[in-house]
């Protein structure tokens, strides 16, 4: 993680003066767009792909070399990917990365518990994030994510993770804040606080090219969204952290009060790293900036999956200048993270919220609220999904 | 949030294989039971009378107006992009329709 936050000054030279030049540290690959489930909030289950291979993947990730600390596997749904375990285990091989984040609906329930051991066995050293869907309680849930059943399957799945035991494994929950749940943020909150996740993390339905859903209305409207964040802004606050987690979830509330900033100003708020912090990999080898643009640098295939050249090409810079004119605004939690990371008066504000709740007085006052709210555990890292 | 720069960002120029990838997709899409109906364009621009003319109406995707539009006055060739059409989004004068749950 030092090494990571060591580059951070790199990353906003890199993007002021176009020097040095940084691979990304943030990517998000999507193996497959295929998905089962059917939700009211993404159509990204509709698509097919001429998807890259296990060896293409493979060689993609030799090319890049050891940059990049976290990757998000993403899809589609990653479990319906049966190479995801040698994904993985080729990711740590050639990048070792920190973090391999992995979101999932716990449909295919009954093959993730082996294979996130698996995963954790074979690549210690690095921590695994595994993210459950979690979009309302019992039949809501189900609605939004057009799956009957589906509620039960995430609590089964949630139980077979809790049971294993590896110290670099984290279960986190997650929930996609649209217009369909909105109204009833109350109850998925203590449910979700309730089930004392590794993490909980919200993210706002937004429209994206690479899930097709330009143009279609998800978003909660900017009242309601921020009513509920404020709830869980006010949860959270009431918690009691520490060492990291404290961190994190300083982190983590400056982004859902961002996202509010976002959705009332309608700019980048602060400069997004797209396309030179963070970057994604989609099914059939085209690196995007982001998956909200979704606009194609250049296809891996044409570069003998020499990632580099296409980092890059005079195409990526194409991106980088329309992103960097501001041209494009968002609340992509992947991306706001890493561009939280890379701004100073976020860090300040972050640090001096650590060092303040470290007092003992404040942290005395904490302790005694806390008892009132359902406790979130431990809380290690801020990702969430791509 | 209205996400007109979206709007606006994939507003470029389609080649011909455009329209048989988004409306095979959309065909499945509805054919699997999904939360689709249909497609809409979004016209590359409002000065293209012809695009205008296609755009705002809901098609099923073998009624669809291919995608790049014949007789598109743009000089740099047809911007206009599909969107799905969600059954939960009424329509002018519809109402919204039932939202079912499928299984597996």
């Amino acid at each position: 993680m030092l090494e990571a936050l060591r580059k951070v000054p790199l990353y906003v030279m890199n993007r002021k003066f176009g020097w040095p030049k940084m691979l990304p540290m943030s990517i998000t690959i999507s193996p497959s767009p295929r998905c089962n489930s059917r939700c009211l909030t993404c159509n990204i289950w509709m698509k097919r792909e001429d998807e890259l291979s296990l060896e293409e993947w493979d060689k993609t990730f030799q090319s890049m070399g050891d940059t990049p600390f976290w990757f998000t596997i993403s899809g589609g749904e990653p479990f319906m990917n049966k190479d995801i375990v040698e994904t993985a285990q080729s990711i740590y091989k050639h990048c070792h990365p920190g973090i391999i984040n992995i979101p999932t609906n716990s449909l295919m329930h009954k093959i993730i518990q082996p294979k996130v051991a698996t995963m954790c066995e074979t690549c210690p050293d690095t921590q695994f994030i595994i993210n459950l869907s979690l979009d309302g309680v019992g039949d809501k849930h189900d609605h939004i994510r057009g799956i009957a059943g589906n509620f039960e399957k995430f609590e089964a799945n949630y139980r077979a993770l809790r049971e294993l035991d590896y110290p670099n494994l984290s279960i986190g929950i997650h929930s996609v804040i649209s217009r369909f749940n909105v109204d009833d943020i109350h109850e998925l909150y203590d449910y979700a606080f309730g089930l004392k996740p590794d993490s909980y993390i919200t993210e706002i339905a937004e429209q994206r090219v690479e899930l097709d859903t330009v143009g279609i209305s998800i978003t909660p409207s900017r009242d309601k969204y921020s009513a509920a964040i404020d709830e869980l802004i006010a949860r959270v606050e009431l918690q009691q952290f520490r060492g990291i987690s404290k961190v994190t979830e300083a982190f983590r509330v400056r982004y859902y009060k961002l996202v509010k900033r976002i959705l009332a100003e309608e700019t980048q708020v602060i400069p997004c790293y797209a396309g030179w912090a963070s970057a994604q990999i989609y099914a059939n080898g085209d690196v995007w900036a982001c998956c909200v643009r979704a606009d194609n640098m250049l296809n891996l295939r044409s570069v003998d999956y020499d990632f580099k050249r296409v980092w890059f090409s005079k195409e990526a810079d194409t991106i980088r200048a329309s992103i960097k004119a501001k041209e494009c605004h968002c609340p992509l939690a992947n991306a706001s993270y890493t561009n939280m990371l890379m701004h100073a008066p976020t860090l300040a504000k972050v640090g001096s919220k650590v060092a303040w709740e470290s007092l003992p007085l404040v942290s005395g006052r904490h302790n005694k609220d806390a008892a009132a709210v359902p406790a979130v555990t431990v809380s290690t890292i801020p990702g969430g999904r791509k | 949030m209205k996400w007109l720069w979206l709007q606006d960002l994939v507003r470029k120029p389609k080649d011909a294989q455009y329209a048989k990838i988004v409306l095979d997709r959309y065909r499945l899409g509805i054919k699997a039971h999904g939360e689709i109906r249909g497609a809409r364009i979004i016209p590359g621009s409002e000065q293209c009378e012809k695009a205008m003319s296609v755009a705002g109406k809901t098609y099923l995707p073998d009624d669809a107006p291919l995608i790049p539009i014949q007789g598109c006055s743009l000089p740099g060739g047809c911007c206009c992009s599909y969107t799905p059409v969600m059954k939960y989004e009424p329509q002018m004068g519809e109402a919204a329709q039932p939202e079912p749950v499928h299984t597996v």
